[in-house]
């Protein structure tokens, strides 16, 4: 009965002009997006060099050990490449007298040009690893110099040597978004079950009230992890933990789900569901893109629900995160979603 | 009587302040069809609501085919069909799609949905989504889904409100055909003429309590004043209608004075429509 139900209603759903081609478009636009940004970080520091004469001692290592760098062979050239190639942050003209003048211990001007939109602590970095160099090469002010060890300590997970490309770190939030967009779906097809009737007639003839609301709410699981099933078997990161990632995906699916059932439930037609779900979606997709720019992390995004849902497939898919890892995560997604769904039930059978 | 299709007993429901069914009772027979009948807000939708599951009354009781309307609520369900006062249906499948999805959840075996279709007088139509069809061949599928599980009892609420006559027709006879086989009808209506047509006794709803609940012949004999109405050709070419009232000790001697004294053009009996009589007993018309 419930299969019968759930059939219909996947159905009317691709019937449905608009939810058929959102949902089409969406998966090969997400998947676009995902295969055109790049798998692989560019670490290079892309540092361009003027060396007139390049046989100072100094120089050598530069010249005959390749490295991050391009060693033109005028200034002109040199500035030409920085300017209008984009592959260098900064460039620095070398005179012949410059290292002897320094040695000497004294003032020498050096002038480093950098790319336009260089930020201001790259240059300060810059500038400090000059100031180690002249050092260097004058021993009287190397003695000045304090003399510590530093111990490096990663808090997290250690990025060294194998740094999150931005396939990576969108990959959770596409996987999110996808899921998310159901929302709209569900509750569209709720409010409008609810709202023209046809709820009333199935639960007044063949159907019990629970029978309905299972029927409706498997179908918002199948659309959902159907559809982000579906993204990330083609994006390839089912391959790490798969049982873990389909746990993770299917109780999204159902965060997602008791949301959807939220909207139906406080919406009076199609417009509000419209308004009532861009309204819960926005804040719901904020954790996912604190994962493609980290900068934008703060604690209060573990207030979201979908947070623990992209956090704990940030792990997953990024870091190799374990049951154990995300244990924490999952029951919460798990308490959330049932808990809105509840609600969301509640609130809609005032609506019979 | 025997074992009653329905049996209520006090049967109340208010909606906050407003009492809607106020302490009704009555019973129906086996294949009968009761018409409700009553003005806009008398209460025969929220009877109905009660009846079929939709409502928990707050007082009273009631069984249908002998189940309790409140404890055995689903299994009610599943023996009645109902065609709702407002068009439910899902407008973007086609006819056969409807009842084909009803039939399953009911699991009929070996449900033909064109067959039903024809019946009600959509046979062609079945291939369009319901979206594109007029009211009446809305309402006219939504008693054929009502039919789709072969109900034993069917509820009717307002089933041809503002429909054209061909549609209204159409519906008359598969109510005659389903009453043929012994199906029990609850038709709720504020049409007279429909419920005198079809009903085998009527109930007059007002104000939530049941004023009269009778047959229309009954009713109409209890309440109402046969007349004859007479039309005569005046001396100057004029016609005048006359009315005679019969049942009263004087009327041989009227009529006879009148066929003696007038040129006498046309003859007619008359009497008392279910509206007139619903008025006399309530003091307000159906249509208020």
């Amino acid at each position: 009965m419930i299969g019968t139900l759930v059939a219909n209603d996947i159905k009317l759903f691709f019937r449905h002009r608009f939810f058929a081609i959102v949902t089409a478009i969406g998966v090969v636009f997400y998947l676009v997006i995902y295969f055109l940004l790049p798998n692989q970080v560019d670490e290079s520091l892309g540092m361009a060099f003027f060396i007139e004469d390049r046989e100072i001692p100094l120089y050598q290592s530069l010249v005959d050990e390749p490295g991050d760098y391009t060693i033109f062979d005028s200034e002109a050239e040199m500035l030409t490449a920085l300017e209008e190639t984009g592959d260098f942050f900064v460039g620095l003209s070398l005179p012949a007298d410059l290292t002897a003048a320094a040695a000497r211990g004294e003032t020498v001007e050096l002038n480093a040009y950098y790319a336009p939109g260089v930020p201001a602590e790259a240059k300060q970095i810059f500038h400090d690893v000059l100031v180690l160099v002249a050092n260097t090469v004058n021993p009287e002010t190397l003695a000045d110099l304090a003399r510590f060890n530093d111990t490096p300590v990663v808090l997290g997970n250690d990025m060294t040597g194998a740094p999150l490309s931005m396939r990576d770190r969108i990959a959770p939030l596409l996987l999110m978004m996808i899921v998310v967009i159901e929302v709209f779906g569900l509750a569209t097809l709720l409010n409008r079950d609810v709202d023209n009737g046809t709820a009333r007639a199935l639960v007044t003839g063949p159907l019990r009230l629970h029978q309905f609301f299972v029927g409706k709410a498997l179908m918002g699981m199948v659309l959902a992890f159907g559809q982000v099933l579906i993204l990330s078997a083609v994006m390839g990161v089912l391959g790490t933990a798969p049982l873990l990632l389909l746990a993770t995906l299917l109780l999204g699916s159902f965060l997602m789900v008791g949301l959807g059932f939220f909207i139906a439930a406080i919406s009076k037609d199609n417009a509000s569901v419209m308004g009532w779900t861009i309204v819960f979606i926005i804040p719901m997709v904020f954790p996912g893109f604190s994962i493609l720019l980290p900068g934008l992390a703060t604690g209060w995004m573990e207030l979201i629900p979908s947070y623990y849902f992209v956090d704990s497939l940030h792990r997953i898919i990024n870091f190799g995160a374990g049951w154990a890892d995300v244990a924490g995560n999952l029951t919460l997604l798990l308490l959330v979603g049932a808990g809105s769904m509840a609600v969301g039930t509640a609130a809609i059978m005032r609506k019979f | 009587m025997a074992q009653p299709a329905i049996s209520v007993k006090d049967l109340t429901f208010s909606y906050g302040d407003v009492l809607a069914v106020d302490d009704i009772s009555f019973d129906v027979a086996e294949g009968e069809v009761i018409g409700f009948l009553g003005p806009n807000g008398a209460g025969k939708s929220t009877v109905v609501k009660m009846l079929t599951g939709q409502l928990t009354p707050q007082n009273g009781s009631a069984t249908l085919l002998g189940m309790d309307i409140v404890k055995d609520r689903k299994q009610v369900q599943q023996e009645i069909g109902i065609s709702f006062e407002f068009t439910n249906l899902y407008e973007q499948m086609n006819a056969v799609e409807n009842l084909n999805l009803f039939a399953k959840l009911y699991r009929v075996p070996d449900f033909d949905a064109i067959d039903l279709l024809q019946k009600v007088g959509l046979g062609g139509r079945d291939k369009e989504h319901v979206a594109n069809y007029s009211k009446g061949m809305k309402q006219r599928l939504m008693m054929a889904r009502a039919l789709v599980s072969d109900p034993k009892m069917l509820f009717l609420d307002e089933p041809t409100d503002g429909l054209d006559p061909v549609s209204t027709e159409t519906i008359h006879t598969l109510i005659r055909a389903a009453t043929q086989t012994g199906t029990t009808v609850f038709l709720t209506t504020h049409d007279m003429v429909e419920a005198d047509k079809l009903s085998d006794r009527v109930a007059f709803l007002n104000q939530g309590k049941i004023v009269a609940l009778d047959t229309p012949a009954r009713l109409k004999q209890r309440f109402g004043m046969r007349a004859l109405k007479v039309e005569v050709e005046l001396p100057n070419g004029d016609i005048e209608v006359r009315e005679v009232t019969l049942d009263e000790d004087q009327t041989p001697q009227t009529v006879f004075d009148l066929f003696k004294s007038e040129r006498i053009l046309t003859v007619h009996s008359e009497e008392a429509t279910l509206e007139d009589i619903f008025f006399d007993i309530t003091g307000r018309g159906l249509q208020g």
